[in-house]
């Protein structure tokens, strides 16, 4: 059999590189030091720049503090017209609180950000190879329990809020639909991607907002504010 | 969390912390201002690294100072079909002389289309039809720039190579002989 020449080789190099790899070109690249030698270079970039792409950084605090004073300053986040809101005590810190470095949780901004956070996470390519199996059979049962709690939970909340003051009452049902719709997110794209352990754990802390948020309602209702 | 697969990104298109972190907000600004407008018709994760990378191609454009399409700069001697210059001499071998410094010093030297190409698929991991539906591509395209990418960083590396052995030869005082 008649091996190409390198110029002919050269013309498959792009289709080599993808895997398209015949008989004639892996026989010229065998008797050929020079495109053996291409080869080899080709390789040991992409080989290279793999392994860069495993190196990645967060990106400084700093970031969130700035974007987020952008954010109030175009009023796509409501930081004032909700903090007044938030209970003196025992307001719930943790990740959400430090998201953009804010001292409190901040209901309708904070919860924005969240959904747009989880968003990014829930739906990216994903590395991570579970058992589909066990968490269909494991994780559906659990979140549909948590759902039909919610659900539950909320016509109550709903009824006692019925006679707290209406501004109050309005706001926080706003901040319920954020919630919900931050959920509805997360369900969907744990559907669309049930094996991505980030959209679960996103999905698990999505419940747990709402139900810290209706904790928050219940004890408004209770007291009036 | 994938505000550092933004980041990271950013970082290795414009090379310097400062201009990553500024991108970065500029991207999530992006997504605030325009999460109205996604329906769900791609990834989500999909559609927030193309808002990432136009930010970040919008970015290389203006520091260029001119627009840049991704059909820009094809090599000469490419259009004729014919090797460039005598390639892969063995001394000049990159296998096991590749570092992420040296890699990201070249892949900044790239033009804005091959390094987005580059990065994206090489670096970042994404496949070639994401690729083409981030950057308002063709598939055949995406691959297409990629190969040029490729070979032309391979030309940056091994040209980083010389200029390393001649000051080497320099160094050791036998600099008189050339080896171009």
């Amino acid at each position: 059999m008649a091996t190409m020449g390198c110029n002919e080789f050269l013309k498959q190099l792009e289709g080599w590189m993808e895997g398209e790899r015949g008989a004639e070109a892996r026989a010229h690249v065998k008797q050929c030091a020079k495109c053996s030698a291409l080869v080899a270079d080709l390789d040991a970039i992409q080989d290279r720049a793999h392994a860069w792409g495993a190196e990645e950084a967060a990106p400084p605090d700093r970031v969130w503090v700035s974007l987020r004073a952008q954010l109030e300053s175009e009023g796509l986040i409501r930081d004032a017209a909700v903090a007044e809101l938030e209970p003196a005590a025992g307001a719930r810190r943790g990740w959400r609180a430090g998201f953009f470095g804010a001292p409190r949780p901040v209901l309708a901004g904070a919860y924005l950000a969240l959904l747009v956070t989880a968003a990014i996470a829930l739906t990216g390519p994903s590395t991570r190879q579970l058992d589909e199996k066990r968490w269909m059979t494991g994780t559906q049962d659990t979140t549909g329990a948590l759902s039909a709690q919610l659900d539950s939970a909320e016509k109550s909340t709903i009824s006692a809020m019925a006679v707290s003051d209406p501004v109050v009452t309005a706001s926080l049902h706003d901040n319920l639909a954020i919630v919900d719709n931050y959920i509805t997110l997360c369900e969907k794209s744990v559907r669309e991607d049930p094996e991505n352990e980030i959209a679960r754990d996103y999905l698990y802390e999505a419940y747990q907002q709402k139900a810290d948020l209706l904790e928050q309602m219940t004890e408004r209702g209770v007291s009036g504010r | 969390m994938h505000s550092r697969r933004v980041y990271s990104l950013c970082l290795r298109m414009v090379g310097n912390t400062a201009e990553a972190e500024d991108l970065t907000q500029e991207a999530f600004l992006q997504l605030f201002r325009k999460i109205g407008t996604f329906r769900g018709e791609s990834a989500f994760s999909t559609w927030l690294h193309r808002l990432a990378v136009n930010v970040v191609l919008m970015k290389l454009r203006k520091k260029s100072g001119k627009e840049t399409s991704l059909e820009q700069v094809t090599e000469p001697d490419e259009e004729s079909g014919t090797p460039r210059r005598d390639f892969g001499a063995p001394d000049l071998a990159l296998s096991g002389s590749i570092d992420r410094v040296n890699l990201q010093r070249a892949v900044e030297q790239l033009p804005p289309g091959y390094k987005s190409v580059f990065v994206l698929h090489d670096v970042q991991g994404y496949e070639h039809n994401e690729i083409a539906e981030m950057m308002g591509c063709s598939i055949g395209n995406s691959k297409s720039q990629l190969h040029k990418a490729r070979m032309r960083l391979r030309d940056l590396l091994q040209e980083e190579l010389r200029a390393k052995a001649r000051e080497d030869r320099r160094a050791a005082g036998g600099g008189a002989a050339s080896e171009d």
